[in-house]
């Protein structure tokens, strides 16, 4: 499951500098690829509304293998997220597009990070690319 | 980056892997983490060298020695990344693409961890996927586009 937050729809309309240009739907795109190689398969979803996730996350549990999420701005305050992250029973992998540590102070910090198994972020699209990967690999440590 | 070379570095107490707090960090030594990266980084046609030091200095030495000889550095800076302010000028200095990585979920642990000195001035950072944290590094510097994203 590939859950993207707020705004996020609005990739390659809304500030190309931060988050680089092509949509959301070209990252799923790649991810679907991606995902075919690793023979995995992913259902990609994005939802502006808070509690649309966290209804979202609760069909994780047995349905999914794992979750990667771009929280969006909603990783910096939302404690219902980080709940909803921590009571799964499958790994979560926390992704950014933009290096949220090189951007103003109040994106430093992340209230889901800690409930995640690992954090990826910076690497424009390809952090999604990536989250896809560790996941794939937490099977083979 | 194909045909480039990448600098894996290693800061300090990593030279213990798998020896030390086997729990957080997983058994496998430096050695064979650097071993799955020196296959990754075959697989990906690019060459790496590897280092580590426990000496602050040695390693902002050593990031000097990478100007005009390295393409991309891979680091994971241990303790240092949470307040050393030389490193973290050391990286920004010679304006080489570089990624943070880490063993463990950095922000699972102590809150003196949650904070990187040097994480503005990389690319981006990996964490939590164990020895595999090395390996995403080395393929997030091949981006086409290797820049920091800046607000």
């Amino acid at each position: 499951m590939v859950i993207s937050g707020p705004n996020l729809n609005l990739l390659g309309t809304r500030k190309v500098s931060i988050y680089g240009e092509g949509s959301l739907e070209d990252i799923h795109e790649g991810l679907r690829k991606r995902a075919a190689e690793l023979g995995v398969e992913v259902e990609c979803f994005q939802f502006n509304s808070e509690g649309a996730i966290i209804d979202k996350l609760q069909e994780a549990t047995g349905k999914y293998a794992g979750v990667i999420i771009n929280a969006g701005a909603l990783a910096h305050y939302s404690y219902a997220l980080r709940s909803a992250i921590g009571s799964m029973l499958v790994p979560c992998v926390e992704v950014f597009i933009s290096n949220v540590h090189a951007r103003e102070e109040f994106r430093h910090k992340s209230v889901i990070a800690p409930v995640c198994v690992g954090v990826i972020g910076g690497f424009g699209k390809k952090s999604y690319i990536l989250a896809l990967e560790a996941l794939v690999n937490l099977g083979n440590p | 980056m194909p045909g480039k070379r990448v600098a894996v570095i290693h800061g300090p107490n990593l030279n213990l892997l798998g020896r030390r707090e086997i729990g957080i960090y997983g058994g496998k030594t430096m050695e064979q983490i650097n071993e799955e990266v020196r296959r990754e980084a075959e697989k990906l046609h690019v060459e790496v060298e590897f280092f580590q030091s426990n000496s602050e200095g040695g390693l902002v030495d050593y990031i000097h020695s990478c100007l005009g000889r390295v393409d991309g550095i891979v680091i994971n800076a241990g303790a240092y990344t949470h307040y050393s302010v030389a490193l973290r000028d050391a990286i920004s200095g010679v304006k080489i693409p570089t990624v943070e990585v880490h063993i463990s979920n950095i922000y699972k642990r102590e809150p003196f961890r949650h904070v990187s000195l040097i994480a503005p001035v990389c690319v981006g950072q990996v964490c939590g996927f164990g020895s595999h944290s090395y390996v995403l590094g080395l393929r997030a510097l091949m981006e086409e586009r290797i820049e920091p994203w800046l607000p």
